[in-house]
């Protein structure tokens, strides 16, 4: 149980995905734009992160491996991606039509969020349980979602901050971001 | 190479599996757009002028809602715009010319002395806001009149005038260009009240002036605290000890939900007269279709003829 614990925390704070290993850095900046958003989006990675740690996994040890075909193995997982965001994309557009409008292109672009295939990859190369592969990708949706939320918050704050001109716009998402993730690199080491 | 093969089955079947899935959930969870332009027509003008290309407003919100862009409206103008970017989460940009230029809120009026009662501007007006017969002089319905401009053209003698109805600075203003503005006043950012309950205590009405102060910008709100039985008598302005001009405020959120209201009634009657229109010529349409073409004619009296010849003998 504390194992679960700490593979949850490690993933959400000490190794967050976006701040600390940098992956999925495209929907932190795009779909942090407006709060509503970016919690749609950030419970749309949820949902897909966990199921494809979980699916990843039956498929790497059920499919892959007794077939000898290792060497597919990205070409798998990003089929399983791709499919499970397009059920996601298929299942908001039917019952939050308002939030897929916000959203628009950035559902679809769920499949080629890095942080996806890294946690089915990391899954493999850490040699988790299926238990742990699940936990570990729901641990990395949650920080995802943690830093999104959090993200955006501040960006509607900027809105209306008097900010010195050549620093408007992208330049001060990233000088944000940034400081971000100085604050993150204050859980290095604590696992 | 058994490798390759195995590769090659493995990852079609899951394909050909996916697929299925995937075809089945759609059709599980059908596509559903209705809300979505539900709520851009809402926003929309409901003028019914066909500017943007369309046939009238609920056309517009549908292509909108399949990704056509928000800037061709000129009716809305700069408001419009900034209005349905922050619905759905898109850039502001300017109004684009093509569609015309953003004029101020007018009416139409007939210069009565001069109309000939031609119909033709009966026949072009989307709400049916005109009335009159053949031969007979038209009139305008001004509430009605959505300030379209759709029957300027059709009019042969030119006796048809727009009238300004009122100034819209804000219209010309680039208002795309203007940050934002900040969301109203939640309890847990600075405020001048410090929620004393001064002015409870004093309000000859039993309103609570406080609670008034920071749901001002929620309609529902104001029903429900009853902010129509306030009397402005101003006894909450000197009792608050922050000095907000509290009076003043209930008086402005007052006006801004009253004119609130009285455009939507506007938009709403508008919509559904030209509803009605359209209802009224897919009918004529399909009156005129249903009559006998030329040659049907020419065979069902010949064969009149023949029987009525048939009975003479």
């Amino acid at each position: 149980m504390t194992d679960a614990f700490v593979i949850l925390l490690a993933t959400i704070f000490v190794n967050n995905f976006v701040m600390v290993q940098f992956l999925g850095l495209c929907p932190f900046m795009g779909a942090s734009q407006k709060m509503d958003a970016a919690i749609g989006m950030a419970a749309a990675t949820t949902f897909v992160l966990t199921l494809t740690s979980a699916v990843s996994y039956l498929v790497e040890h059920y499919l892959l491996i007794p077939f000898e075909l290792e060497y597919l193995r990205i070409i798998a997982f990003i089929v399983i991606i791709a499919a499970l965001v397009q059920f996601s994309e298929i299942v908001i557009r039917a019952t939050q039509p308002m939030l897929h409008q916000i959203l628009g292109l950035f559902i679809p672009l769920i499949t080629t969020n890095r942080a996806v295939l890294g946690v089915a990859l990391l899954n493999v190369r850490h040699a988790h349980s299926f238990f742990d592969s699940i936990l570990f990708g729901l641990g990395a949706a949650l920080g995802f979602s943690l830093l999104l939320i959090l993200f955006a918050a501040i960006r509607e704050r900027l809105q209306f901050a008097d900010i010195p001109l050549p620093f408007e716009g992208a330049a001060i998402n990233m000088i944000t971001a940034g400081i971000l993730s100085l604050a993150f690199m204050g859980f290095t080491g604590m696992s | 190479m058994t490798d390759l093969i195995s590769g090659l089955i493995l990852i079609s079947t899951m394909g050909c599996f996916i697929a299925v899935l995937l075809q089945y959930s759609a059709k599980r969870y059908p596509e559903q757009i209705d809300e979505v332009v539900i709520a851009i027509n809402n926003l929309l003008p409901q003028t019914q002028c066909a500017q943007c290309d369309y046939p009238g407003c609920k056309p517009y919100a549908e292509a909108i809602a399949n990704g056509e862009d928000i800037n061709h409206c000129p009716p809305g103008g700069e408001e419009l715009i900034r209005n349905l970017a922050v619905l759905l989460g898109r850039e502001t940009k300017p109004l684009d010319l093509n569609f015309g230029e953003t004029k101020a809120p007018s009416v139409a009026v007939i210069r009565e002395a001069e109309c000939i009662g031609c119909t033709f501007c009966i026949k072009a007006c989307p709400v049916d806001a005109i009335i009159g017969a053949p031969q007979q002089m038209h009139s305008i319905i001004t509430e009605d009149c959505t300030g379209c401009e759709l029957c300027l053209e059709p009019c042969p003698v030119d006796c048809i005038d727009m009238l300004i109805t009122q100034d819209n600075l804000a219209k010309t203003y680039p208002l795309h260009l203007l940050k934002p503005v900040p969301k109203p006043i939640k309890s847990t950012e600075v405020s001048p009240c410090i929620r004393c309950g001064e002015c409870e205590i004093q309000c000859p009405k039993s309103l609570a002036p406080h609670e008034l102060y920071f749901q001002r910008e929620s309609k529902t709100a104001m029903e429900i605290l009853d902010l129509d039985a306030c009397i402005e008598c101003r006894i909450c302005d000197r009792a608050c000890p922050s000095h907000i001009p509290l009076t003043r405020i209930f008086v402005e959120t007052k006006q801004r939900i009253e004119s609130e209201k009285e455009k939507s009634i506007a938009a709403n009657t508008a919509e559904s007269k030209f509803l009605a229109h359209e209802q009224r010529q897919n009918q004529d349409h399909k009156k005129i279709r249903t009559r006998a073409s030329r040659d049907d004619r020419a065979s069902i009296l010949a064969q009149l003829s023949k029987n009525n010849s048939g009975e003479n003998k």
